[in-house]
């Protein structure tokens, strides 16, 4: 079987059908998936992983301060109703910052995790046959 | 069963170039073969190929070591080419940014040692795909919620409306944490009761940090490939039960890469 790669203009950030935004993929990719053990993955003077790092710190002095103002608005929008809603997303933060896990931490025991998974959940997994065996030849 | 196969194209001069080093996308079945045009990541986007071994394999491309990685360009590419793979066919995604020196390190320091490993997670997620699962409150009401339930942010709203803003720093940062908590505690139940609704008609759910402070619940869902009609039916009443309160976003379907990792 041959797996469709959707074309990407490559740049910028390619549409989702999803709705995903470079949010949604870091949140995905920078902190999930298997891990190469630090002394297995290459170290090469010059590579450098820029990490992005977009969480927002949950109990900060900004975001309780953001809240208040909210409040606030809240009010002036109860007292003046028919205002339109200018309320938008505050900017996440984009912020480098040193990539911690990518360069530590060990391959895990993927089938070991996913079979306590499964057992936890006392079912089994019903194969759902997407591709076909390649012919030996 | 040890012998290993390397396409041509993706990376025939990495070990006479020191300059070029071998990106690791994920971990599939051998059997799989990646079409022509398939891209990953870099500027032009680097061809995809595979290395097989035994019964698993890598997708892979080269990577120029000389220039920084992890441009926008590149972590979107990542997961889409890992997500298009998961869409077919079983896919252990790694986690962006990882090199090996060279094909021959790929098979004989990954996939050689956990072969058995790979081999039997991949048959676990046989038939199976994530999806990610993002709610979050609008603002007004959660505040108003807020505010109606807990008469220290009225009193604290009240005094702050009433005093000069120079004056009211600590009570708009009480106020603002008071909410934070609440806003948190929600979060909890509301995920509890996303898990547990969710339960009949997924395979597994991890729970995700929270991604801003208004989130309701993130949570990662394993779905059998049989049962996702009746998992976006399930996401579908949540989101109309939910309705102004909360805004539902489904991401999916993608590689398992909340499954992967303990």
């Amino acid at each position: 079987m041959t797996i469709a790669v959707p074309p990407s203009g490559g740049g910028g950030l390619p549409g989702r059908s999803s709705g995903s935004g470079l949010a949604d993929v870091i949140d995905t990719i920078l902190d999930k998936g298997l891990v190469i053990d630090a002394y297995v993955r290459v170290s090469l003077v010059g590579i450098e992983i820029l990490t992005i790092d977009v969480r927002v710190v949950v109990a900060s002095v900004d975001t309780y301060l953001r809240f208040a103002e909210a409040v606030n608005r809240l009010d002036i929008a109860s007292q003046q109703k028919g205002l339109p809603d200018l309320l938008s997303e505050a900017p996440r933060s984009i912020a480098r910052g040193k990539s911690k896990g990518i360069t530590q931490g060990v391959l895990e025991a993927a089938g070991e995790k996913l079979q306590d998974l499964m057992a936890s959940r006392g079912e089994e997994p019903a194969p759902h046959a997407r591709r076909r065996r390649r012919e030996e030849d | 069963m040890s012998r290993s196969i390397r396409e041509p194209g993706a990376s025939d001069h990495a070990e006479t170039r020191p300059d070029v080093a071998c990106y690791v996308y994920g971990i599939l079945p051998e059997d799989v073969e990646i079409s022509e045009d398939a891209i990953g990541i870099g500027d032009p986007p680097a061809k995809v190929g595979i290395i097989r071994h035994g019964e698993i394999a890598a997708l892979v491309s080269d990577v120029a070591v000389d220039r920084p990685l992890g441009r926008a360009h590149d972590l979107v590419a990542h997961e889409q080419l890992l997500d298009a793979a998961a869409a077919e066919v079983p896919v252990l995604p790694l986690r962006f940014g990882a090199v090996m020196t060279t094909p021959e390190a790929v098979v004989e320091e990954l996939l050689g040692p956990h072969h058995d490993s790979f081999a039997a997670a991949l048959k676990q997620i046989e038939g199976r795909a994530q999806f990610v699962l993002k709610a979050r409150y609008a603002e007004q009401p959660v505040l108003i919620e807020v505010l109606s339930e807990n008469a220290e942010a009225r009193q604290l709203r009240d005094r702050i409306r009433q005093l000069p803003e120079e004056v009211t720093r600590s009570e708009r940062m009480r106020l603002g944490e008071l909410i934070t908590h609440i806003i948190a505690a929600k979060r909890e139940a509301d995920t509890q009761a996303v898990v547990e609704r969710f339960e009949p008609v997924t395979a597994g759910a991890v729970v995700r940090e929270p991604s801003h402070e208004r989130d309701a619940a993130h949570v990662a869902f394993l779905v059998e490939n049989d049962r996702r009609n009746d998992f976006e039916r399930a996401v579908e009443e949540l989101r109309a039960e939910w309705d102004a309160r909360v805004e539902v976003r489904l991401l999916g379907p993608m590689a398992p890469y909340d499954f992967v990792v303990s």
